[in-house]
């Protein structure tokens, strides 16, 4: 195909394939929108990238064994998950210099094992930003458990999850199970990134858990308006990423990632007037 | 009458530790108040840990009656950005009944809409709580413990960098919640305040000192809590008791 | 095996010389990065100038201007997410970050484009040209005269800010000299390790040497000779088993940091269980 040429919007229905990714990206729209939703008011956003980066080496091994690259990557990001509950439960940061060298190894690690190892180097690209030629009904189904699994989470842990968000301490003393709640909405992310891996790529699963959700947040001012914002800015920004995809011949990670962060600087600025409009608090009682 | 509030032979630490406050006795009754106070790092907010449960006793045992006490923490502690009304935080309190997997029901809108009206803020139910002012927003807290229906309440630093008005309101408060039968435990630099308490109880480290207010600001009390970071003045108070002056960093870990 | 086979072949001497180059530099300048809790925004630069590395491969000019553009437009992407308390600098930077990461990278996986994005994103030691070890050599001089010359006001900023103002050094001078040093580095490092792994020449090593030295200056030393060796072992390991060079020198790097944090584990360890005076 001609690059330069435009394909018809239609074509993201009609082409089989198409059709395909477009339910994929959807259904991750729904579960990236709305876990994305308490990853930004959770400040988890690193945590997030973290997740998805770390998958790469059990990927790796998993496409060139045979094994199921989703158990293995889910392996590693309930493994990955696990750690930072525990450094978190133990008061500490995980740490930013132990990750960023941890990310280095996973993608170095991942490499070496690829081009090296299993000669696999073609697939590196795939693994890394995803592809929208391949996906298949089990994809599908993942992803829509993965949807599933961050709707009923939000129905049922929502309030717990706002008020610890708010205030740890004092949700704490509401008798809030503070750390289930925590460790469900880690262990969730972790599941939900692994999830999004065929479609986005190792690399870029920030596209759909973090970009929407911030691009929802400047646009809400209550935590059931992000939630609706960010599942309806996923599932556009995942559509005219796979449109752009399809146009460019390229894979839909970084398309979509491009797509969705000119959405947020669209909001960014549109929203920057209001906020230099809008009057200071009042001091007064 | 048994106490609300019982703290004995108390020692505390985090993650395993030297213990961060020990040797903590005392009892607090129903409808009474409570100062704590001491030096930044002294240990107040990690007894208030102790008896929200957060930190189990090293050894030692605490005691509250009438389930889980409410805690406020300092409003600066609280994420200022976070996307809920006023009304939203005040409905948290009602998920201390246990069932917080349920969607807030209609009475509990009702309680919190009561609460907020109680704190003099039925008006700004709709505002962000981060857009409120500090004393707004530390009444808010106050509703959320109301809709709690707490019987102990734990307040950390209540006061610091609240205008006079609100303070004054706040305080009216306190004495409405403990004429009710609650128990407040409320800590605080303000030395001067502690006055207006039932009970005052000086930590750093270790228990300094548990009593009356008469009783324990003594000089010698106060500079073995605060050690040189109180000056004390040599004119007395009203009732007798020693008038002083904190002077800290304001700096707020643990 | 001839412990000298790679020295013989030009390709091979090149790339020891770069590696160790920029080890001596980067690895010294990178006690200061974790010093001043840099890290993940060195991440955030690393991963967003690829942009620019991908526009030079496509536009056929040398990669080191690409980087140094790429790394601009990184910094103010940053810079600006950074600023809105909305989201938070955290969140917005994570925006910013993907974006240009799926920039770069869509520029790049488009059909008509080389396929050098892998090379791009890893990096290629074995690649590097003549001007990019001039490069390396121009960055190793300027910024080590740059980190002796600024080593003192560092260090005053480092330990106490406040103190350092009553010295007469402008912390916010000093931060931003580092970081104006930081995007130098990234723009030069990124040549042999590309966009994804140079973070580790910059954090591996002052991991390593962190608490062994009782100076900053001696810290640095060490981290620039732990970063120069780790490099050669990686150029050495990946000669003698195949493996891509530049994600070889990356986990030397990283093998580097755990070794120097598990020896700091066992004498702290031992520290604890011997009793004290």
């Amino acid at each position: 195909m001609d690059p330069a040429a435009l394909p018809a919007p239609t074509d993201l229905v009609e082409l089989r394939f198409m059709r395909t990714a477009l339910v994929e990206l959807a259904l991750l729209g729904v579960a990236g929108g709305l876990l994305g939703a308490w990853i930004v008011l959770r400040r988890l956003a690193f945590f997030a990238h973290a997740t998805g980066t770390a998958t790469f080496p059990g990927l790796v091994v998993a496409d060139a064994t045979g094994f199921s690259a989703t158990l293995a990557a889910l392996a590693v990001a309930l493994g990955y998950a696990g750690g930072v509950e525990r450094a978190g439960r133990a008061g500490r940061d995980p740490g930013d210099v132990a990750t960023a060298l941890l990310l280095v190894v996973a993608l170095a690690g991942g490499v070496v094992l690829a081009s090296d190892v299993f000669e696999s180097g073609a697939a590196v690209d795939r693994l890394l930003f995803g592809t929208a030629l391949g996906l298949g009904a089990g994809d599908l189904w993942i992803a829509a458990g993965a949807a599933a699994a961050a709707l009923a989470a939000t129905l049922l842990l929502g309030r717990a999850w706002t008020a610890v968000g708010f205030d740890g301490a004092g949700g704490e003393a509401l008798g809030v199970p503070v750390r289930t709640a925590d460790r469900l909405l880690l262990g969730l992310v972790a599941v939900a990134a692994v999830a999004a891996l065929p479609a986005v790529g190792a690399l870029l699963v920030a596209s759909l858990f973090v970009v929407p959700a911030a691009t929802a947040r400047l646009l809400t001012r209550s935590v059931g308006g992000l939630l609706a914002a960010a599942v309806a800015v996923a599932v556009v920004q995942g559509a005219a990423g796979l449109y752009v995809s399809l146009w460019l011949d390229a894979p839909p990670g970084p398309a979509v990632a491009v797509v969705g962060s000119l959405l947020y600087v669209a909001a960014a600025l549109a929203t920057a007037a209001r906020a230099t409009a809008r009057p200071a608090p009042l001091e007064a009682a | 009458m048994t106490a609300a509030v019982a703290a004995s032979g108390l020692a505390v630490a985090y993650g395993g530790g030297r213990p961060a406050l020990e040797r903590v006795e005392f009892e607090l009754a129903a409808g009474s108040s409570l100062c704590v106070l001491g030096p930044n790092g002294g240990g107040k907010t990690t007894l208030f840990r102790a008896l929200t449960g957060e930190l189990a006793p090293l050894r030692g045992t605490v005691s509250v009656a009438g389930g889980r006490p409410a805690y406020l923490a300092q409003t600066e502690r609280t994420r200022l950005d976070f996307p809920v009304s006023a009304l939203d935080v005040a409905l948290m309190g009602s998920l201390a009944n246990g069932r917080w997997w349920l969607p807030a029901r209609r009475s509990d809108r009702a309680t919190a809409r009561a609460a907020l009206d109680r704190v003099g803020l039925a008006d700004r139910a709709g505002d962000r709580f981060g857009e409120l002012s500090g004393g707004q927003r530390q009444r808010v807290l106050l509703a959320r413990a109301i809709v709690q229906d707490a019987r102990v309440l734990l307040l950390d630093e209540p006061l610091a960098g609240v205008d006079p008005a609100s303070a004054e309101r706040i305080e009216r408060l306190f004495g409405e919640l403990r004429d009710e039968g609650r128990a407040l435990l409320v800590s605080t630099h303000d030395v001067d305040s502690a006055r207006a308490f039932d009970r005052v109880l000086c930590v750093n480290h270790d228990q300094i000192a548990f009593g009356a207010p008469a009783d324990v600001l003594s000089r010698e009390v106060l500079e073995r809590t605060y050690g040189a970071e109180i000056v004390v003045l040599d004119e007395p108070g009203p009732d007798g008791t020693v008038r002083a002056v904190t002077v800290q960093h304001h700096h707020h870990d643990h | 095996m001839d412990l000298l086979e790679p020295l013989q072949s030009g390709i091979e001497r090149r790339a020891l010389a770069e590696v160790v180059l920029l080890g001596a530099f980067c690895g010294a300048f990178g006690c200061w990065v974790t010093t001043f809790r840099l890290s993940y925004p060195a991440e955030s630069l690393a991963h967003g100038l690829l942009p620019g590395l991908v526009v030079a491969a496509l536009a056929g000019i040398p990669l080191l201007l690409g980087g140094v553009a790429g790394v601009a437009v990184a910094a103010l992407a940053v810079a600006v997410a950074g600023r809105d308390a909305r989201v938070g600098s955290d969140t917005a930077t994570a925006v910013a970050v993907t974006g240009l990461l799926g920039l770069g990278s869509l520029l790049a996986l488009t059909p008509d484009a080389p396929a050098r994005l892998e090379e791009l994103l890893f990096g290629d030691p074995l690649g590097v040209t003549d001007g990019d070890l001039a490069a390396a050599a121009a960055l190793a001089l300027a910024g080590g005269l740059a980190l002796v010359a600024l080593h003192r006001p560092l260090a005053a900023v480092a330990l106490d800010a406040g103190g350092a103002r009553s010295l007469g050094i402008s912390a916010t001078a000093v931060r931003f000299a580092l970081l104006a040093l930081l995007a130098a580095a990234l723009a030069v490092a990124v040549q042999g390790l590309g966009s994804l792994l140079v973070l580790a020449v910059l954090i591996g090593p002052a991991v390593a040497v962190r608490g062994h030295f009782s100076t900053p200056g001696r810290s640095m030393a060490a981290a620039a000779v732990v970063a120069a060796l780790a490099g050669v072992a990686g150029i050495y390991a990946s000669a003698w088993l195949g493996t891509a060079a530049g994600a070889s020198v990356a986990l030397a790097l990283c093998a580097a940091a755990a070794l120097g944090a598990l020896v700091r584990g066992v004498a702290g360890r031992r520290a604890a269980a011997s009793p004290s005076p």
